[in-house]
């Protein structure tokens, strides 16, 4: 009972090139999958502390710390030049408790701590606290941050 | 750090289509040997010709097991779409070795042993590369040593300076004429670098502080060793007149650059240093002016029979491959010059015709979205960076190879990844996927 060959190669050649379409489609279903599992678990992506933004030195100032150097801001974060600030800069430009950032309502605020040089954003001195978002420049003293989310 | 000690699952079952792909390949090469015959059970092919499949089966099998063992957590899908495409390559090779006007049977076995020294490969990353830190800290060394490579391939083809020679990118190891293509290997170290270099500057990179006309620079400090390095990897690549990997090299930093930094300026600003790069390889080399002037009157028949000879046959390869192609086996690729390498996509476009040609392009595709799903995953900008680089070294191999296949863009010799025939390529190709691998498991 001969098969033919012919047919038999046709088929092959049908089948040679599903396998390869049946590959994508099982790979496209296996990430649809995963995707619908990380969307479900947030959770996943978060790290140890809780850190609701950065702060990204553009001017170091007399400080040593090194521009372009990222610093976690957390829900409650301060600075000044008493080591007991979130961020210490050490510099003489800037007072002992200088600027608190606050995270309220999905946001970040800025509030001047009445230092002896002033709170700057986005070069204007703050009487009040301000809402900040991600690209605003902050002024500490001689040293210059940058919002990054 | 909760260990989640899982079997792969999914990445075993997806493994089981190359394996059947293997097979099938096999029983209808053997098949087309003796067309004329009926099928009976004398004619089927006896069992040792399928031992290349089997190889490469266990190989991959062996590949599975050992990244339960080393990174049970790592993405599952790479695996299975790089075999595939091995899969096919070694078909190929196959294939093609042992048509006649080639005449070199053992060819598929040879790719056959450089796929499994680069599974090989790809296991010792995801093993070495545990803790990613030694790699980010040695960046600078680790640009010196691909450069340094590249550079004694340089100097040993100025010694033996040969004008003709379109290609200067060989080494040669040891009195067995082992030679390797150094270049394959610069683009990861390049990679390294740049992901290096660009998670550390990042922040100034991306916001800029010196306004020049309009638009904020960034400080020459942070911008300056970015532009060095490309320069360099760039001369170098075009003194080993391998254009190619200097438009790769070029492409793979403007990704990397735009996905550090979310600026479309450095794009757009790549683009226009692209375009005076062309004008000025155009005016200086002729191999250029010759390779674009085929684009453009490929038919012509002076051009068809002489320079443009490999461009048109390899399109008539294409042409009469028709949407289903002639089938493995049945088709004439090596009338197509270097049909086992630089063409394999026209050989393989000609037998598994378009419907095949398109799944290989979303094999690709799918490639190099796992890719860009293992970066968006990953831990910090250095990792992210790292995927984003490797990931896009495979895209722009894929586009420029096939653009220029298909007369879409001059013709360069980059290998397809890990379908060309060609040990240092498909090598290289594992290690990266060896590196995407160890990120995906060292996600956040």
């Amino acid at each position: 009972m001969g098969l033919d060959t012919y047919s038999v190669l046709l088929i092959l050649r049908i089948v040679l090139v599903a396998i390869l379409y049946l590959v994508i489609l099982r790979v496209v279903g296996v990430a649809r999958r995963e995707m619908r599992v990380a969307e479900r678990a947030p959770g996943l992506v978060t790290r140890g502390k809780d850190v609701v933004g950065h702060l990204v030195v553009i001017d170091s100032g007399s400080t040593p710390l090194r521009p372009g150097a990222r610093l976690d801001v957390e829900p409650i974060t301060t600075i000044g030049r008493s080591p007991t600030n979130t961020i210490v800069l050490d510099s003489t430009f800037v007072s002992t408790e200088h600027t608190r950032i606050l995270f309220r309502d999905r946001s970040l605020w800025v509030e001047d701590m009445s230092s002896r040089n002033g709170t700057l954003v986005d070069q204007n001195r703050i009487t009040a606290p301000v809402a900040v978002t991600p690209g605003t420049i902050l002024q500490v003293g001689d040293v210059r941050f940058k919002f990054a989310v | 750090m909760i260990y989640r000690r899982r079997y792969r699952w999914t990445e075993m079952w997806l493994l089981l289509f190359p394996a059947a792909f293997l097979i099938l390949a096999l029983l209808e090469l053997e098949l087309t040997q003796n067309a004329s015959t009926p099928l009976t059970r004398n004619t089927l092919p006896p069992v040792d010709v399928f031992t290349p499949a089997i190889g490469l089966m266990i190989a991959l099998a062996v590949t599975h097991v050992l990244l339960n063992l080393f990174a049970p957590d790592s993405d599952q899908t790479l695996l299975p779409i790089a075999g595939t495409l091995a899969s096919i390559g070694v078909i190929m090779a196959l294939r093609i070795g042992s048509s006649p006007g080639f005449d070199v049977p053992s060819l598929g076995t040879k790719q056959l042993a450089w796929v499994i020294v680069g599974l090989g490969f790809c296991v010792g990353t995801v093993v070495l590369t545990r803790d990613l830190r030694w790699v980010r800290n040695y960046k600078y060394t680790w640009a010196a040593v691909g450069l340094a490579l590249v550079g004694i391939t340089l100097v040993n083809a100025l010694r033996h300076f040969n004008t003709n020679a379109p290609s200067r990118d060989v080494l040669s190891i040891g009195p067995g004429g082992f030679s390797f293509q150094p270049s394959e290997l610069v683009k990861i170290c390049l990679v390294v670098f740049f992901a290096g270099y660009l998670s550390e500057n990042q922040e100034m990179l991306s916001a800029g502080s010196v306004p020049i006309g309009g638009i904020k620079f960034p400080p020459l400090k942070q911008l300056g060793p970015l532009l060095f390095m490309l320069g360099l990897a760039l001369i170098i690549a075009v003194g080993i007149r391998e254009l190619g990997l200097a438009l790769l090299i070029f492409g793979m930093v403007l990704s990397m650059t735009y996905a550090a930094t979310n600026r479309m300026t450095y794009v757009f600003g790549g683009l226009a240093l692209f375009t005076v790069g062309s004008v000025l390889a155009f005016s200086v080399f002729s191999y250029a002016r010759v390779r674009l002037a085929i684009v453009s009157n490929a038919f012509d028949p002076n051009v068809a029979t002489n320079a443009g000879y490999q461009i048109v046959q390899g399109l008539i390869a294409f042409a009469s491959g028709g949407v289903f192609g002639s089938g493995l086996g049945l088709g004439h690729p090596t009338f197509v010059p270097a049909s086992n390498t630089d063409y394999i996509a026209a050989s393989f476009g000609e037998e598994f015709g378009f419907a095949g040609l398109l799944a290989l392009l979303g094999l690709f595709m799918l490639l190099v979205f796992r890719g860009m799903y293992v970066a968006i995953r990953a831990r910090d900008p250095f990792n992210q960076l790292m995927a984003v680089g490797l990931t896009s070294v495979f895209a722009l191999q894929t586009l420029v190879i096939l653009a220029g296949n298909l007369k879409l863009m001059p013709l360069t010799g980059v290998p397809l990844p890990f379908v060309a025939y060609g040990g240092s390529s498909v090598i290289a190709n594992f290690i990266i996927i060896g590196f995407l691998l160890r990120l995906s498991e060292n996600k956040a």
